[in-house]
C-alpha cells in the first residue's frame, strides 16, 4: 500500500512539473496568438494586458495582408518546405538503409564522413554555398532555395539509429520469402519506423519553413520571397510593430500548427521511440 | 544485388532532382535574360551617359531597398509613380526588391563581392553605415561624383549640407541621403505642464533642475523617471562632438576626424578634455537622479507614461504620435547638451542611396536619373510626411502641401531646424570594431554610475579600453 502511495506521489510530481513547464512553452504562443488582436495602443498601455480589448479586431491581419504579400510567401515557403522535406527525408531513408543493413567497404567511415558534416556551423558555408548555386545558374529558383537542404547529416543518423532497431533476422525471413532490399525497405522497414520519420519531417519542414537568410540570399525578386523575408517588412526603423509582427507570425503558425495536429499522435510516438533508442 | 540497389539509388535520385529542376526553370528566366537584352540594346549607345538624355535607350535597373512598414509602402509608391512618370519620358523601368534589414542587404552585398559575382550587384543599393565601407572599397561603385562628371548641370546646392556630408568620405560624395534622420528630444509636455516646468530643458544641467520638479510618481502611482540612456558609440558622438573644439566647431572621439578622414587609429577625447566633461556632467546627472542607467525597453516607458524625456530619432515621429494617440501632449526639442558653452546638434543617421556600375554607362546614367527622382523635393516632401525623416532636398520646404503639414505637426519642424543648427564638422563614429567599441563604452559608464567609479578612474580604464580594440584591431586587418 504504501508503494502506492508513494508511486501515486510521483505520478503527481511529474503531472505538476510537466503541466507548469508546458505552460512557459505554450505560453510565447498563447501571447503571439492574443497579441494579433491588439491594437499599437494596447501594446503601449499601462499596465500591460494580457487579453486583447477585443477579438473581434481583424485590422492587424488585414494590415498585414495589405502591407506584404504574406499569402505568395506563404506559397513559397510551403513549396521549398515541402520540397526540401521530402528531398532531403528520401535520401536520409535510403541512405540509413544502407548503413543499417548492407556491409560494404569503408561503411564506417562513410557514415562518420557524413556525421562530420554535422560539426561544420551551417554558416561558414554560406558563402561557398551561394557561388555554387549561383554558377548553377539556380539564383531565384525553387531548387536553388532548398539544394542546400536535400542531405540532412542529422536526419540520417537518427533513421539509422532507428533502424537498427529492426532484427536482422526479419530482413533474413523476408529475404527468404523473395523481397529485395527496396521492397523491404518499403514494405516492413518504412512501417515500422513511420512515427520517427513523420517527426523529423515534421521537424525538418518547420526548419526550412522558419530559414531566413539563405532564401534572401538566394533570391532577388519579391515573388521568390519567403515568409519570414515578409514578417521583415514589417518591422520599421522605428519600432518593432508588434501589433503586425504578431498578426504575421499567427498566419505563418498556421501550416505548423495543421502539420502538428494531423501527425501529432505519431510525433508523441516517435519521441517515445526516440527516447528508448537513444 | 548490392549493384541493383546502387543502380535504383541512383535513378531515384536523378528522378528526384530532375523533378525539382523542371519546376525551378519556370521561374528563373528573368534577371540574366534581361540585363542582357538591355545591355545588347544600349551597348552601341554607352557614349549618350550624360543623365537625362533618352537616346541611350530603353534601360531597366535594379534597386535593393531595405524600407519597411510604412517607407516601405511609400517606396513602392515612389518606383511606381516613377515608372509611370518620369520613367517612361526617359525609358527607364524600375524594379525595387526588399533586401531585408539593412545589415541582411549589406551581408548579400558581402557575400556577392568575396564571390566576385558583379553581374548579381543591383544597379542602386541602399546601405547604412554598417555595409558602407564594403562599397566604399568596391571597384565598381559608381559613386556621385562619378554621376556628376557627365551631369555637370545638376545642382548639389539644393540639398542640405549635413546630410550629404554624412556620406561623404575623404571628400568624396559616395551616396545621396535616403532616407535622413537626426536624434532629438521629446518630452511628455504634459508631464511636464503639470510640474510648472515651462520650458524644455537643453542641457544636463537643465534636465537635472526639471527632474527636481516632477513628482515621484505619475498618475498610475508609478515612479516616474525623468530620462534614462546608456551613452553609447553615436551618443558619445554627438555630445563630445558638440563641443568646440582646437580648430573646428566640432570635437571627435576617435582620431582623423572621427575615422571619416582616414582609419581611426587612437582615441581623442580622451587627451582633450572632452570626455572628462561629458563623465562629469553625465555622473552628476545620475548622482542627482535625473537620469536611468537603462538601455532597453524606454519607447514603452515612454509611451506609458512613466518617463518624461526621451532621445530618439526623428524617424520614429509617426509612430509616437500614432502609439501615444493623444494620452499626452508630444513635446519635441533640440538634443540636449553637455553644457551651456556647447553647441546644439546631433549627428546625421539612417541611410544612402549607393549607385554601381559594371561597365555598362547608360544602364548607370539611368540609375543616377532614378536616384536624382528620389532626391527630388517633391519625393522627399511626401517622404518626410509619411514617416519622420526630414526633406534633405531644401526645395520641399517650397511646396504648400510641406508647409501647411509642418505648421499642423510642429514637432516634425524641430529635426530641420537642428540640422540647420549643427556643425559641418560633426560627424559620426566610423571604427573598424564597431560592436565592441559600442559596448565597451556602455560597460565603463555603467561601472562609472552603479559601482561609484571616479570620473578620473574611469576616463583611464575607458581610453586603455577602446584604445587597446582600436590596436587589435589595426594589427590584424593591417
Amino acid at each position: 500500500m504504501p508503494a502506492k502511495k508513494k508511486q501515486y506521489t510521483i505520478d503527481m510530481a511529474v503531472t505538476v512539473v510537466s503541466l507548469a513547464l508546458g505552460c512557459v512553452i505554450v505560453f510565447p504562443v498563447v501571447y503571439c496568438i492574443l497579441g494579433a488582436f491588439k491594437t499599437r495602443v494596447e501594446f503601449g498601455s499601462y499596465p500591460p494586458t494580457f487579453f486583447p480589448e477585443s477579438f473581434a479586431n481583424l485590422d492587424n491581419f488585414q494590415e498585414a495582408l495589405d502591407k506584404t504579400p504574406l499569402l505568395r510567401f506563404m506559397l513559397n515557403s510551403l513549396i521549398v518546405a515541402l520540397m526540401g522535406t521530402t528531398v532531403r527525408m528520401a535520401f536520409s531513408i535510403l541512405a540509413a538503409y544502407a548503413f543499417a543493413f548492407l556491409e560494404f567497404k569503408g561503411k564506417n567511415f562513410l557514415f562518420f564522413f557524413i556525421l562530420a558534416t554535422m560539426m561544420l556551423p551551417g554558416d561558414t558555408l554560406t558563402i561557398t554555398n551561394y557561388l555554387t548555386v549561383s554558377k548553377m545558374n539556380l539564383l531565384d529558383t525553387y531548387l536553388g532555395m532548398c539544394i542546400t537542404s536535400f542531405v540532412g547529416a542529422s536526419q540520417m543518423f537518427m533513421l539509422r539509429q532507428n533502424f537498427r532497431t529492426i532484427p536482422r533476422a526479419l530482413r533474413d525471413a523476408s529475404f527468404l520469402d523473395g523481397c529485395g532490399d527496396l521492397r523491404f525497405l518499403w514494405s516492413v522497414v518504412l512501417p515500422m519506423a513511420k512515427p520517427v520519420i513523420l517527426t523529423l519531417s515534421v521537424q525538418s519542414f518547420i526548419n526550412l519553413w522558419n530559414a531566413y537568410l539563405w532564401p534572401l540570399l538566394v533570391t532577388n525578386k519579391e515573388q521568390m520571397r519567403t515568409v519570414q523575408v515578409g514578417i521583415t517588412m514589417l518591422t520599421s526603423a522605428a519600432s518593432t510593430n508588434y501589433h503586425l509582427i504578431l498578426a504575421a507570425v499567427t498566419l505563418t503558425l498556421i501550416p505548423s500548427f495543421i502539420m502538428f495536429v494531423i501527425l501529432r499522435r505519431n510525433i508523441v510516438k516517435g519521441m517515445t521511440a526516440g527516447a528508448l533508442v537513444g | 544485388m548490392r549493384r541493383r540497389l546502387l543502380a535504383w539509388i541512383l535513378a531515384a535520385a536523378m528522378v528526384l532532382l530532375a523533378g525539382c529542376g523542371g519546376g525551378g526553370d519556370e521561374t528563373t528566366k528573368a534577371p540574366g535574360a534581361d540585363q542582357e537584352t538591355t545591355a545588347a540594346q544600349s551597348g552601341t549607345e554607352t557614349t549618350a551617359a550624360a543623365a537625362g538624355q533618352t537616346d541611350r535607350g530603353p534601360q531597366k535597373i535594379v534597386v535593393w531597398h531595405s524600407m519597411t512598414d510604412d517607407a516601405g509602402i511609400l517606396m513602392d509608391q515612389f518606383v511606381k509613380d516613377f515608372n509611370e512618370g518620369p520613367g517612361k519620358d526617359l525609358q527607364i523601368e524600375v524594379e525595387a526588391v526588399f533586401q531585408g534589414s539593412y545589415s541582411d542587404s549589406s551581408t548579400k552585398l558581402r557575400t556577392i563581392l568575396q564571390n566576385e559575382q558583379y553581374d548579381q550587384l543591383p544597379d542602386v543599393i541602399q546601405i547604412d553605415a554598417t555595409g558602407i565601407v564594403d562599397y566604399k572599397n568596391c571597384e565598381y561603385a559608381f559613386t556621385v561624383d562619378d554621376a556628376l562628371k557627365s551631369d555637370a548641370g545638376y545642382d548639389m546646392g539644393q540639398f542640405m549640407n549635413a546630410p550629404l556630408k554624412a556620406w561623404n568620405f575623404g571628400n568624396i560624395q559616395y551616396g545621396m541621403p535616403f532616407p535622413a534622420s537626426t536624434t532629438v528630444m521629446y518630452y511628455n509636455k504634459t508631464v511636464l505642464d503639470n510640474a510648472q516646468v515651462m520650458e524644455a530643458p537643453t542641457t544636463f544641467e537643465e534636465i537635472t533642475a526639471a527632474a527636481a520638479q516632477l513628482p515621484a510618481t505619475n498618475a498610475d502611482g508609478v515612479e516616474l523617471i525623468a530620462y534614462a540612456q546608456i551613452p553609447n558609440t553615436p551618443t558619445l558622438a554627438n555630445w563630445i562632438g558638440q563641443l568646440p573644439g582646437a580648430g573646428a566647431e566640432a570635437s571627435y572621439v576617435v582620431n582623423n576626424r572621427n575615422g571619416r578622414d582616414g582609419n581611426a587609429t587612437e582615441l581623442v577625447c580622451d587627451k582633450d578634455g572632452t570626455l572628462e566633461e561629458f563623465l562629469t556632467q553625465w555622473k552628476s546627472m545620475y548622482d542627482a537622479g535625473a537620469v536611468k542607467n537603462l538601455g532597453s525597453g524606454l519607447s514603452d516607458m515612454f509611451f506609458a507614461g512613466q518617463m518624461v524625456f526621451f532621445t530618439t530619432s526623428t524617424s520614429n515621429l509617426n509612430t509616437l504620435l500614432t502609439t501615444i494617440d493623444g494620452r499626452f501632449e508630444l513635446g519635441c526639442s533640440f538634443y540636449p547638451r553637455i553644457n551651456a558653452s556647447a553647441n546644439y546638434g546631433a549627428t546625421i543617421s539612417g541611410a544612402s542611396l549607393c549607385m554601381f556600375n559594371t561597365g555598362d554607362d547608360a544602364k548607370a546614367s539611368a540609375a543616377w536619373d532614378f536616384v536624382k527622382y528620389l532626391c527630388s523635393a517633391e519625393v522627399q516632401a511626401k517622404l518626410s510626411m509619411g514617416t519622420g525623416y526630414f526633406a534633405v532636398n531644401n526645395g520641399a520646404m517650397d511646396l504648400p502641401e510641406y508647409q501647411q503639414f509642418l505648421e499642423d505637426y510642429p514637432q516634425y519642424s524641430v529635426g530641420i531646424e537642428q540640422v540647420e543648427k549643427t556643425s559641418e564638422d560633426m560627424a559620426g563614429v566610423t571604427v573598424g570594431p564597431s560592436r565592441d567599441f559600442y559596448l565597451t563604452i556602455q560597460d565603463m559608464i555603467t561601472m562609472m554610475l552603479e559601482d561609484n567609479m571616479s570620473v578620473e578612474d574611469t576616463l583611464e580604464e575607458m581610453s586603455g579600453a577602446l584604445n587597446d580594440l582600436l590596436d587589435q584591431y589595426n594589427r590584424s586587418n593591417q
